[in-house]
């Protein structure tokens, strides 16, 4: 909780002895009055939370919360991802020079505090993120400063204005903080940051945004409690609390919201959600997401068969992609062609039908004779001891396996520990492996980029100069249909290498109450819009 | 005595120490490298950030110098940072250990409830329809897989019946009382919160249940052999012949003998509790210390898994110690010449 | 994991009257009827491919989920696999590696129980405190660290079970030698000029066999409930392998297709349930004078 010289304790002694309020009573007190009407009870896996300090949040789990009760600059409406929305800013454009972004600050916009929100605000969460160095400063690493021009006019300052900076300033990370309120708890937004900023711990337990909400408490691994913020600029949210109870085990989801201990699951798995369909208390939302499982095909020396494109390829005609999306998540999903999901500029599902793999066996057995390989070959298919977005790597590893039998093809499973499959993969030591990719920001350029560079290490292969240019041509192209039609022919090229092969990009299923109203689902990473959700 | 006692104290702290010390060197050959875990994608490939994050955890130094902060530490009574949680492994610990400490010692007694007045019973009617229930109880609970037994628990009383309340330690909508030791019976209790107190041990219900199956059994079995032992003895005989009724006779004379062995499988089997409820605690979603070793060997949290094999390692040997202390007190033949 | 270790059987006293004994059957019921449910899952484990209707690798989505029908006895599980085949076949993982495990453990910490308990003073002090450490170690941090760095498999599984399971033989094995140790016989050989190796392995040992068969039938019995509980945990074997643990795993979220993982589970219990009549039997057989249990 509080970062003071006594411990808790004794605070709780001296605050009765002298009737002050224990920091749960205020929030009990606005419990009693909203009732369980007035509260939503959101059933999630937070186990991977380990901050909400927005300047510093890169898990799975935390944007959802950081971004309740932060806004940022811009943001992305759910189902709409590839034009930008206003937000705390209402109008940008380039500056005169081409160097900086100009933002105008939006009026009336007021802190949970009750204090405005101005152009120091925003200079200040933004250089504190510059000058802390943790995750998210990377992405921005192509600005240098931000400059207050007027009280409602920022100035973002790039060195490279070619990097994409709109799509990236949406991520919850880049919410605005108020200045005066973290710089009271050790807050610092300076060149050294990284080694002075004593906020943080402040910021895990409590929260100085202008979100919809604000945060009262986290418990790790238990709960995080979030309280209506009057003053929000949107207008006041229809619930007066939010909590997000931990709950790791779907099933233990699926129960609750039966019951109605909870009226948001959001972890539960499709065969869960089948059965929720005859339920008159409880509606699915969906809404496609932005994230999905491949499997990674490397060409290194272990493998010689691999090393072969046609025998990649062979790989990629072989899969019954249908049955797996039809099978493992009741064909609750779509599947792009490449690196791209569907959804983002230049990926629909025209494109993916018309570039990407499909099943063809008799296309998988030419090719195998193409590559010299007429009787199959066999490799290692390495995997997590893990479920993602409710289908475990296991399952989908055998069923790929049966696949690729129909057609001479080998694959010996290799499950392992999640943290040294992540090892090995990075160290690029794996012939093959399934896992997943969750965007920080949806922006083309993040995805294309680690594609033809980190990704590209992994799997031990070398881009050709041609699709490493087309690559950095569709990011700069400002005009939408022309950085389309490159981003289809980057996706074509991926297709042919053929190491990167798309299983499933899900769609987000999530059991909701029927008492819950107006709650959005949203794949731009924060999961949730709550702003508007109200209780029937 | 004194010595002997002082003696084995000291080999059990050295005894602890030499087991994290494995842990320690087991950990370090594994593949994984729990620092690429934790960061995101971009992160990970970055070289100069990985190095950056591995000098803030200390993990560049060598291996003797990382073990050795370790032990400093432990004279501070500091347990070291964990990489998953991103905070002191002690602050993890001190929150996650009264949630195993309430769920293990309500199971126990649970088990001591149920499991010695049915032995005593079962040793009293002999080979007669109770003895045999009792052994068929607890023969299942000895020999149901915890994983299984929980989920077959947690779906028929909660998901189908609806008598029990589900996973957690209160209920989705209350907040939790005023942590005062942790244990959310007497921190309920010392609110003065009685709907939340309430509320508090019917969720212990179940995973003690669960958790107290296997006990239970032991506890069965034990308690029938010690008290069929004490029960053939001459003075059982001679108690019985001086017209002293059979309810007295079983409780006084033979009950008080045959709760040696009783007793010191209890402290063996209060131990295992504590250090064991990993399955349990994560199927009712218990947020104890079992889930938290279980998360932290998944992540390779290094400082985690040492703490808690110090932790396991010490609760083992102080309890053996006390139980072999009773034994050698009671059983001469156990002791060496 | 089970949530509880095995303790020792608890030694019997000396009577001080004979009791006369019940009718054998009625006595050695339920002993009887473990011996048969061990001898059904022996024959199932050896039988397997020809009492199981189907293969049980066979990968058939359309089919994943079905219910208990005459089809399957069983239902099938998310990948079209019938499960009674599958829990058939999960009887050879199970019986083979409890029993590789049992003995080759029972035979190490038998042997050097003995070896310390004779030889007496700091060596046996010495294995005391091995023990100890042994013992004291969480097993699952144990199991996961093997499997993090030798790579998951059977194979590796019983070696870190292995690990653990030697100390209670030895300590079992130990505390019986010594009360042989003080025996008149054991003067006597001695006095007959027979050298310690003889005396402790061919006199001394045999005479602890009736509790070490005790403590292994039990433990038979807790090495598959612990090797299921591995496999639970992801460790174990390598799928597409059917075994009870991994099976339960697979079917732990499926609370509406509840018999995923209901029988593979169930198997262990009768499994576990047989070894424990057995050995109860086995104790009380040993001990004709036996009123513990």
């Amino acid at each position: 909780m509080t970062d003071l010289p006594i411990d808790r304790r004794t605070l709780f002694g001296l605050a009765a002895a002298f009737g002050v309020a224990s920091p749960y009573a205020a929030v009990r007190r606005a419990a009693a009055q909203s009732g369980r009407k007035g509260t939503l009870i959101i059933a999630l896996d937070i186990s991977d939370t380990t901050t909400l300090d927005p300047a510093r949040v890169a898990q799975y789990s935390s944007p959802m919360t950081v971004h309740a009760c932060y806004d940022s600059l811009i943001t992305m409406e759910p189902g709409e991802y590839i034009n930008v929305k206003p937000a705390v800013a209402t109008e940008w454009g380039l500056t005169p020079d081409g160097k900086s972004m100009r933002f105008k600050i939006r009026q009336g916009i007021r802190f949970a505090s009750g204090a405005p929100l101005t152009a120091e605000d925003v200079k200040f969460s933004l250089e504190r993120i510059i000058h802390l160095k943790d995750q998210s400063q990377q992405y921005i690493a192509h600005v240098d400063r931000v400059e207050v021009i007027d009280p409602q006019t920022v100035d973002v300052v790039m060195n490279d204005p070619s990097q994409p900076l709109l799509t990236i300033l949406a991520a919850p990370g880049f919410g605005i903080t108020e200045k005066k309120v973290v710089e009271a708890h050790g807050g610092k937004g300076i060149p050294g940051a990284k080694d002075t900023d004593t906020a943080t711990r402040w910021l895990d337990q409590n929260s100085a945004g202008s979100g919809p909400f604000r945060l009262v408490g986290w418990e790790r691994n238990q709960q995080i409690q979030l309280a209506r913020n009057p003053h929000h600029w949107a207008g006041e949210p229809g619930y007066q609390r939010i909590v997000i109870r931990h709950m790791s085990e779907s099933a233990a989801q699926l129960l609750a919201l039966r019951r109605g201990d909870v009226d948001v699951a959001f972890n539960l798995i499709p065969e869960q959600i089948a059965t929720l369909g005859d339920s008159p208390d409880i509606t699915v939302m969906r809404a496609l997401s932005l994230d999905y499982l491949y499997m990674a095909v490397s060409e290194d020396a272990q493998n010689p068969a691999l090393a072969k494109k046609a025998a990649r390829q062979a790989i990629g005609y072989a899969i019954d992609y249908d049955g797996i999306i039809h099978s493992f998540v009741a064909g609750q999903a779509k599947r792009p062609a490449s690196f791209l999901p569907i959804g983002v500029n230049g990926s629909t599902e025209e494109i993916a039908k018309q570039v990407g793999f499909r099943q063809d066996l008799d296309r998988a057995r030419s090719l195998l004779k193409e590559a010299g390989l007429p009787d199959g070959f066999s490799f290692d298919l390495s995997f997590a001891n893990a479920a993602i977005f409710g289908v475990s790597y296991q399952l989908i590893a055998q069923k790929l396996q049966a696949d690729l039998a129909r057609v001479g093809i080998k694959a010996n499973l290799a499950p392992m520990d999640q943290v040294g499959m992540r090892t090995q993969f990075i160290q690029g030591k794996l012939q093959s492996c399934l896992t997943y990719w969750n965007p920080p920001a949806v922006e083309n350029q993040l995805w294309a980029s680690a594609t033809v560079n980190r990704v590209a290490q992994r799997v031990h292969w070398t881009p050709p100069a041609e699709i490493k240019k087309l690559v950095d041509d569709a990011s700069a192209e400002r005009d939408l249909a022309k950085a389309a039609a490159m981003w289809t022919e980057y996706q074509r090229q991926m297709v042919d290498a053929a190491h990167l092969i798309i299983l499933i990009q899900p769609v987000y299923q999530v059991g909701v109450r029927k008492t819950v109203q107006d709650m959005h689902l949203t794949a731009a990473g924060w999961m949730a819009e709550y702003a508007k959700a109200r209780p029937a | 005595m004194i010595q002997y006692l002082a003696g084995r104290l000291l080999i059990t702290i050295v005894m602890a120490l030499l087991a994290t010390l494995v842990v320690f060197l087991v950990a370090n050959t594994v593949p994984g490298d729990p620092v690429l875990a934790f960061l995101g994608d971009v992160a990970a490939s970055n070289p100069a950030f990985v190095a950056d994050f591995r000098a803030k955890w200390g993990l560049d130094l060598p291996l003797w110098d990382r073990y050795w902060i370790f032990l400093t530490g432990l004279f501070h009574g500091d347990l070291g940072q964990s990489i998953a949680s991103q905070r002191a492994v002690m602050d993890d610990i001190v929150e996650y250990a009264p949630a195993t400490v309430e769920l293990s010692t309500i199971a126990f007694i649970l088990s001591l409830m149920v499991g010695v007045p049915l032995g005593i019973a079962a040793a009293v009617w002999r080979d007669r329809l109770v003895d045999h229930v009792a052994r068929v109880v607890s023969l299942i609970g000895v020999s149901a897989p915890t994983f299984w037994l929980a989920f077959i628990v947690l779906a028929v009383f909660y998901g189908q019946l609806g008598w029990a309340p589900g996973p957690g330690r209160i209920p989705s909508f209350a907040f939790p009382p005023d942590r005062v030791t942790g244990l959310m019976l007497v921190d309920t209790a010392l609110a003065g919160d009685w709907e939340l107190f309430h509320e508090a041990a019917a969720h212990l219900v179940l995973p003690a249940i669960v958790l107290a199956s296997a006990t239970l059994g032991l506890i069965t079995r034990t308690t029938r052999a010690a008290m069929l032992d004490t029960l053939g003895r001459d003075y059982i005989r001679m108690a019985r012949a001086k017209g002293l009724s059979r309810y007295v006779v079983i409780v006084t004379h033979a009950f008080s003998n045959a709760v040696i062995p009783v007793i010191t499988l209890a402290g063996l089997a209060y131990g295992n509790l504590l250090t064991g409820a990993v399955m349990t605690e994560t199927v009712f979603a218990w947020p104890g210390l079992g889930r938290y070793t279980f998360r932290a060997a998944v992540a390779l949290d290094v400082p985690a898994i040492m703490a808690i094999t110090l932790l396991v390692a010490i609760v083992y040997l102080v309890v053996n110690l006390l139980v072999d202390l009773s034994y050698a007190l009671l059983d001469p033949r156990a002791t060496r010449r | 994991m089970s949530d509880a270790s095995a303790v020792s059987s608890v030694p019997a006293a000396a009577p001080a009257v004979v009791i006369r004994r019940k009718g054998f059957a009625r006595r050695y019921a339920l002993a009887v009827a473990g011996a048969g449910i061990l001898v059904f899952w022996m024959l199932a484990a050896v039988l397997a491919p020809l009492i199981t209707p189907y293969p049980p690798d066979a990968v058939d989505l359309p089919n994943r989920l079905l219910p208990i029908s005459t089809e399957h006895w069983f239902g099938t599980d998310a990948l079209g696999r019938d499960v009674f085949t599958r829990v058939i076949f999960g009887a050879r993982i199970s019986l083979v590696v409890g029993f590789a495990v049992v003995m080759i453990a029972a035979t190490i910490g038998t042997i050097l129980g003995a070896c310390a308990a004779f030889a007496g003073r700091w060596v046996e002090e010495a294995l005391m405190r091995l023990t100890d450490l042994v013992l004291a170690f969480p097993p699952i941090i144990l199991a996961m660290a093997i499997a993090a760095a030798m790579g998951i498999g059977v194979v590796n599984t019983a070696i870190a079970m292995l690990i653990v399971w030697w100390p209670k033989f030895a300590r079992l094995s130990r505390s019986l030698v010594l009360v042989e140790r003080s025996r008149d016989y054991v003067d006597a050989a001695r006095a007959s000029g027979f050298g310690p190796a003889y005396i402790l392995f061919r006199q001394i040992l045999p005479n602890t066999l009736g509790p070490m068969m005790v403590l292994i039938t039990l433990d038979l019995g807790y090495a598959i409930l612990a090797f299921a509980g591995l496999s639970f945990l992801g460790l174990g074997v390598v799928p597409p392998t059917a075994e009870w643990g991994a099976m339960v795993a697979e079917g732990r979220e499926l609370v509406e297709q509840w018999w995923v993982a209901t029988f593979p589970g169930f198997a262990i219990l009768t499994v576990v349930m047989g070894f424990n009549f057995l050995g109860d039997g086995v104790r009380d057989w040993l001990d004709p004078y036996a009123r513990s249990s």
